[in-house]
């Protein structure tokens, strides 16, 4: 917000003028076009590396969010330690599905963003529901321009004491809830999720662990597009920590009942 | 000398002065007063109404205080057109914000970016600057209740009370003498702004159409912004009055309070002296019938009300100032 002449806030004043709080660009000066002008055909694209599914669940005390660090390059296992679970702040998580150079565009962004706030120095910090919020917004803006960025987007964190867990699609359809899956997980896993906070609505933070690497479980047994290899990020009270490179045991004996694959 | 460097609002004098900037603070220092005062249970804002003309149609609620967002509400003096697009612009700043964020904007940014589009005016374009100061009043969770000012240059501060527009510097060194601070609540604070108009203003006397006074406090994480209604204003007023006479009536006041140099009038006479206005129907003559109770039919003589107490064989002196404003008295005028 502070100092970017670009942001949707800072609109300039008149024509070639100044954008308040920046430099004058005088006119001449730069001889850089904008995109609007420069005649790229933007219409809606197609992902090149994704990731796949990301679980998010709410349970006394916190959220946590679990997903796989696969970079598929088609059906092509390619990048296999990405980090699709990123810390923002000491109390905000942001998960993401879907392509992954969309993914890091955001991400840089992002941090810019904490390090703006940071030189404001006025004791305000981004709050899971405002980054949640803000993301819906950029999404929708350029699914109106036919130039979407290719990501379903967990937003997990404490917001007031309480926990949250908010999900934004390359669309733009927003909502948030106390248990989320995107991608395959939205099929296979979250029907899980919901079986397990039905039987308790308020699990602790080892019960939510367990059901989540449940699912992890299933999903590495039932997607092709998953790997062997997780992260689970838990945000409480005290802060956020993300485990990396958790590997699951597996046991693929049940394959021989599949009929058709011997 | 001046002449040759205050036609444009980018370049400096010769002693380094930008006379646009400063010709936009003299316009200020012409327009209707405003004052702020922050409390530790909320904010008064007050503002002097120069429109009271009777023609005028009630389309604003408000001259010149105007709400900005759930969590803040300004006050203008100077230029109005000037201020109608301030405002404007504040109001859609803030709305961005909450779209952007899905939150209330921080009163310290709002404040800060309009500046910054102030200060645009003084350096770039050519363009005059806006000749309007405002005072801000808000709330946050990060800092609690917040007063700023900001002026035409794009300076802004955050005051504890403050006041800017017609006698500003007259009223500033008031309120540094009668602020208290951190024993102010709301009430203490309507009572001092009240107390700090009623010297400032040009009217010799204050009344609730020439007055306009708005309050932001918090109950229930929710923020209430409130411009006070005329019969709340009326009464303060009252309040005032009864006060100011009760003080004059026990010392003559220093000569600081004086406004204009002009003498308050001393009670001499014991309060129970009787004046020349005072009905003397109700006890020239006898009660129509013993069983009747007397004081019932007595006539309304020289706007003296029904209301004082006919109790004891004068009225109470309290009774008598509460109706002031219906006896005219010359030695009392101001």
């Amino acid at each position: 917000m502070y100092a970017n002449p670009n942001s949707i806030i800072n609109p300039s004043l008149w024509p070639n003028g100044p954008a308040p709080g920046c430099f004058f660009n005088f006119p001449g000066a730069n001889v850089t076009s904008t995109s609007s002008s420069s005649g790229i055909i933007t219409r809606t694209q197609s992902p090149v590396t994704t990731g796949t599914s990301i679980l998010g669940l709410v349970f006394d005390g916190g959220v946590m969010l679990a997903g796989d660090m696969l970079g598929s390059y088609g059906s092509m296992a390619k990048f296999r330690s990405i980090e699709r679970t990123i810390k923002v702040n000491n109390s905000t998580v942001l998960g993401a599905t879907g392509d992954i150079a969309d993914f890091q565009h955001l991400k840089a962004i992002i941090e810019q963003k904490v390090i703006d706030e940071d030189c404001a120095d006025d004791g305000f910090t981004l709050k899971p529901k405002a980054l949640h919020t803000w993301l819906t917004r950029v999404l929708y803006n350029r699914r109106s321009k036919f130039d979407p960025l290719w990501n379903t987007f967990l937003v997990a964190g404490i917001e007031d004491g309480e926990p949250y867990l908010g999900c934004v699609d390359k669309i733009g359809t927003a909502f948030s809830d106390s248990k989320i899956a995107t991608g395959y997980g939205a099929h296979i896993a979250l029907p899980l999720m919901r079986e397990g906070l039905e039987k308790k609505p308020q699990m602790t933070q080892e019960e939510a662990r367990a059901l989540l690497i449940n699912c992890l479980r299933v999903l590495f047994y039932r997607d092709c597009r998953a790997l062997n290899k997780h992260q689970i990020a838990t945000i409480t009270k005290e802060g956020v920590t993300i485990e990396n490179n958790i590997e699951l045991d597996t046991n693929w004996e049940v394959a021989n009942f599949v009929i058709g694959y011997e | 000398m001046a002449r040759r460097y205050d036609t444009r609002t980018t370049i400096f004098s010769p002693e380094g002065r930008l006379y646009q900037v400063e010709y936009a603070m003299e316009a200020i220092g012409h327009a209707g007063t405003c004052l702020g005062i922050l409390a530790s249970d909320g904010i008064v804002l007050a503002a002097e109404r120069r429109n009271t003309n009777k023609l005028l149609d009630e389309v604003f609620f408000s001259e010149k205080i105007y709400q900005l967002n759930a969590d803040m509400v300004c006050s203008v003096a100077g230029i109005t057109s000037d201020a109608n697009v301030l405002t404007n612009e504040l109001r859609l700043i803030s709305q961005r914000y909450l779209l952007q964020y899905g939150e209330s904007i921080p009163c310290e940014q709002l404040v800060s970016w309009l500046c910054d589009v102030k200060q645009a005016y003084t350096q770039y374009g050519g363009k005059r600057p806006f000749g309007v100061s405002l005072l801000y009043a808000g709330w946050d969770h990060q800092y609690g209740f917040q007063l700023y000012q900001s002026d035409p240059s794009g300076n802004y501060g955050g005051w504890k009370a403050t006041c800017i527009g017609n006698n500003s510097a007259a009223a500033v060194s008031m309120l540094k003498q009668e602020y208290k601070e951190g024993e102010t609540k709301i009430d203490d604070a309507l009572a001092l702004a009240i107390r700090v108009m009623s010297k400032t203003m040009d009217a010799t006397k204050l009344t609730p159409d020439k007055l306009e006074l708005a309050t932001l406090t918090r109950h229930d994480n929710k923020t209430y912004i409130k411009v006070l209604p005329v019969a709340q204003v009326k009464a303060l007023i009252a309040d005032h009055e009864k006060k100011e006479a009760a003080e004059a009536a026990k010392s003559k006041p220093s000569p600081a309070y004086t406004p204009k140099g002009v003498e308050y009038p001393t009670y001499t006479e014991s309060p129970g002296s009787k004046p020349a206005v005072y009905p003397s129907a109700a006890y020239s003559e006898a009660p129509a019938s013993e069983s009747e109770y007397p004081y019932n039919n007595i006539p309304e003589k020289n706007g003296v009300s029904k209301g004082i107490s006919f109790n004891s064989d004068f009225p109470k002196f309290d009774d008598f100032v509460q109706h002031v404003e219906n006896i005219k008295f010359d030695q009392f005028k101001i």
